[in-house]
């Protein structure tokens, strides 16, 4: 039964779409480059890959030995001139002011101190570029930071910041989240890092550090990452009902929410005119094809 | 409605006193606010996301302009993570000239917060007095770069030019002048009794709450903790520096209003030591063509003239871009601690709080 009141619409005619219709999603773009390696710095990392490529630099060393060993021996047989003995080639030392910082035994008092009080809920301790890091058991992160907080040797009274990196390469663990916390009458830094799965919620700082409230609302809008007993875990810079979460490695920078042009309801011809100005931009031919 | 019933209304997003685009949310019991929720998000750009799908020196046009009163400061903090990022050692020279742009940026950046805060609150005329004295920096920062506000001023590895002909003159000559115009605005205000009656006692954060909820800078130094990152992790030549920290126990927006105002005396004394004693030598590192980084996370926090600003990156290997680029926005922060100063207190004493937050919602938002 139909309302008087209400205008009847007509259904829309089944018109093809034209073939010179710009498609956004397969714009060049929106295709997404998904990361391959997982750039978690490490120090057990780090020390096993210079293992695995000082062995490797040696074995190809073995190798060049062999091959001019087998080279003299043959030229010896048929009476000719013997190679050139071959030169280990020295790493070029380069002549500028970068010198990347590497991963370092942790040496400090702070991170031995939660190590001892942690035990083997302390997955790594380690240095890198001056700053302390230490990765917990994501189970354990607020037992961690109550110790940071309250213990006197520690006393890190400042939850500074609070992050999280999407690493889609990662087996384990989908995302890390970073605890900066700040010690002002100690005048120190510590990163504390937990690594989490797909859909694990960890526990929230806000009942430890307040300022954990907010930040800890900026992770979940941007990469999806829920906190248990969190007092208001909604989004805060996207609208309540957006899709997706947008620092997450599978989220395109462009295209998403774009509305695609149908050019069959420009009647001005203005909006083709703007998408063959943006296609031109982006090397793509979208002229009209010519009638035949 | 005439009864004891709570009334809700929203400040902003388009009211002039939220100095951009915030909303925030408030129940009221007849004058008295129960109630307080900042609402923010209406200038989210996704500057995170842009940066890391951009090189490492294409990031820092953004940093301009997430808070466009301190483009400068910004610009230092993204290049001291970047260096530390990528372990690039700067020239002395290059430090001393960014340390003297970065008091040049926050005296115009608390020159802004003083006209717009007095403003707010109802003393219209300094703000003429403070965009006089801004307008010289913004010369200054046009000399040296050639734009105004969204400075791009540093290169990761040091500078791009060095100081203009020209310059030390301008400098001086803004020197010899900036303490009696601080004098001026100081007769405006310290004595006035409706800005004293405006500001005394209102907005309080005490120093246990401030440290809870992370809020940083004058806000903090307003509660009687001498925390400012330039003494506490010098980075930059502020090592070399002799300045004090200004700090004040009342705690309310009396207290920032005169914290601030020290600062800028600070400033000054900086930049004066900065010019007398501005080391000869080479402004840029010697750096390979293309920057690649290695494994490697940093967060590198330095004082804005809002407070902390730091930047969380991380390094792929062989990568031309950061793999995660994060800033923790001191505006961002302090803005929690809203609630905790309006609540309680009267609607109109709501805007000298955020007046007293000295926020920029282009950086609160990214």
């Amino acid at each position: 039964m139909s309302e008087p009141n209400v205008p009847q619409t007509p259904e829309a005619a089944e018109v093809p779409a034209g073939p010179y219709v710009y498609d956004y999603k397969a714009a060049p773009y929106r295709q997404i480059t998904m990361p391959k390696t997982v750039p978690l710095p490490s120090y057990h990392a780090y020390v096993a890959e210079q293992k695995a490529a000082a062995e490797a630099d040696e074995a190809k060393w073995q190798k060049t030995l062999a091959d001019y060993e087998t080279a003299k021996a043959k030229a010896e047989a048929e009476g000719k001139d013997a190679p050139k003995p071959p030169v280990r080639p020295v790493p070029r030392k380069d002549d500028n002011d970068m010198k990347p910082p590497v991963p370092q035994e942790a040496t400090d008092a702070d991170l031995l101190k939660l190590k001892e009080l942690l035990g083997d809920k302390v997955e790594e301790i380690f240095e890198q570029a001056g700053e302390l890091v230490c990765q917990v058991k994501k189970e354990a992160i607020h037992e961690a930071l109550a110790f940071c907080r309250d213990e006197a040797a520690l006393k890190y009274e400042m939850l500074a910041d609070q992050s999280a990196t999407h690493y889609p390469a990662a087996k384990d663990y989908a995302c890390s989240v970073v605890y900066h916390l700040t010690s002002i009458s100690r005048r120190k830094r510590l990163r504390l890092r937990i690594l989490v799965p797909e859909g694990f919620a960890p526990e929230s700082a806000c009942s430890l550090y307040p300022s954990a409230n907010w930040m800890e609302r900026e992770i979940y809008d941007m990469l999806g990452i829920r906190f248990q007993n969190h007092p208001d875990m909604t989004r805060i810079l996207c609208p309540e009902d957006w899709e997706g979460y947008p620092l997450r490695k599978d989220y395109p920078t462009v295209g998403w929410g774009q509305r695609d042009i149908a050019f069959r309801e420009d009647r001005g011809g203005m909006l083709e005119r703007i998408a063959l100005q943006k296609a031109g931009q982006l090397g793509i031919n979208l002229k009209q094809p010519k009638a035949d | 409605m005439f009864k004891n019933e709570e009334m809700e209304i929203n400040l902003g997003p388009q009211h002039p006193s939220t100095h951009g685009v915030l909303r925030v949310k408030l129940r009221l019991d007849g004058e008295t606010v129960t109630h307080c929720r900042p609402m923010i998000g209406y200038l989210h750009r996704g500057v995170e996301k842009i940066c890391e799908n951009q090189s490492f020196f294409q990031g820092q046009v953004w940093t301009d302009r997430m808070d466009y009163c301190s483009a400068v400061a910004n610009n230092l903090g993204w290049a001291e993570a970047n260096e530390k990022l990528l372990g690039i050692t700067v020239p002395r020279r290059a430090q001393y000239i960014r340390t003297l742009l970065n008091e040049f940026n926050r005296i115009a950046s608390h020159l802004i917060w003083l006209g717009t805060h007095a403003m707010d609150i109802g003393a219209l005329t300094v703000f003429l007095y403070a965009f006089r004295e801004r307008e010289d920096v913004l010369d200054i920062n046009e000399a040296f770069c050639g734009s105004r506000l969204t400075t791009t001023a540093f290169r990761i590895g040091g500078l791009r030019e060095d100081l203009p002909p020209g310059f030390e003159k301008m400098v001086r000559k803004f020197l010899a002048k900036f303490s009696d115009c601080l004098e001026e605005y100081e007769a405006l205000l310290t004595e006035n009794r409706i800005w004293k009656k405006r500001t005394i006692g209102v907005a309080r954060l005490s120093a246990e709450d401030a440290i809870a909820l992370g809020v940083t800078g004058p806000m903090l130094r307003a509660a009687g903790v001498a925390y400012d990152i330039r003494k506490a992790f010098p980075y930059a030549a502020y090592a070399e520096m002799d300045f004090e920290i200004p700090t004040r126990t009342e705690a309310d927006t009396y207290a920032r209003y005169q914290v601030r105002m020290a600062e800028m005396r600070q400033s000054a004394r900086i930049i004066q030591q900065c010019m007398d004693g501005m080391p000869e030598g080479p402004v840029m590192a010697k750096l390979p063509k293309i920057l690649r980084s290695e494994v490697n996370e940093v967060y590198h926090a330095t004082e804005s003239p809002k407070g902390e600003i730091g930047y969380y990156l991380v390094g792929e290997k062989g990568s031309l871009n950061p793999y995660r680029f994060h800033v923790r926005a001191p505006g961002f922060i302090n803005l929690q601690s809203l609630p905790k100063m309006a609540e309680g207190g009267l609607i109109a004493d709501v805007v000298a709080a955020i007046g007293s937050l000295d926020i920029v919602l282009g950086e609160i938002d990214r």
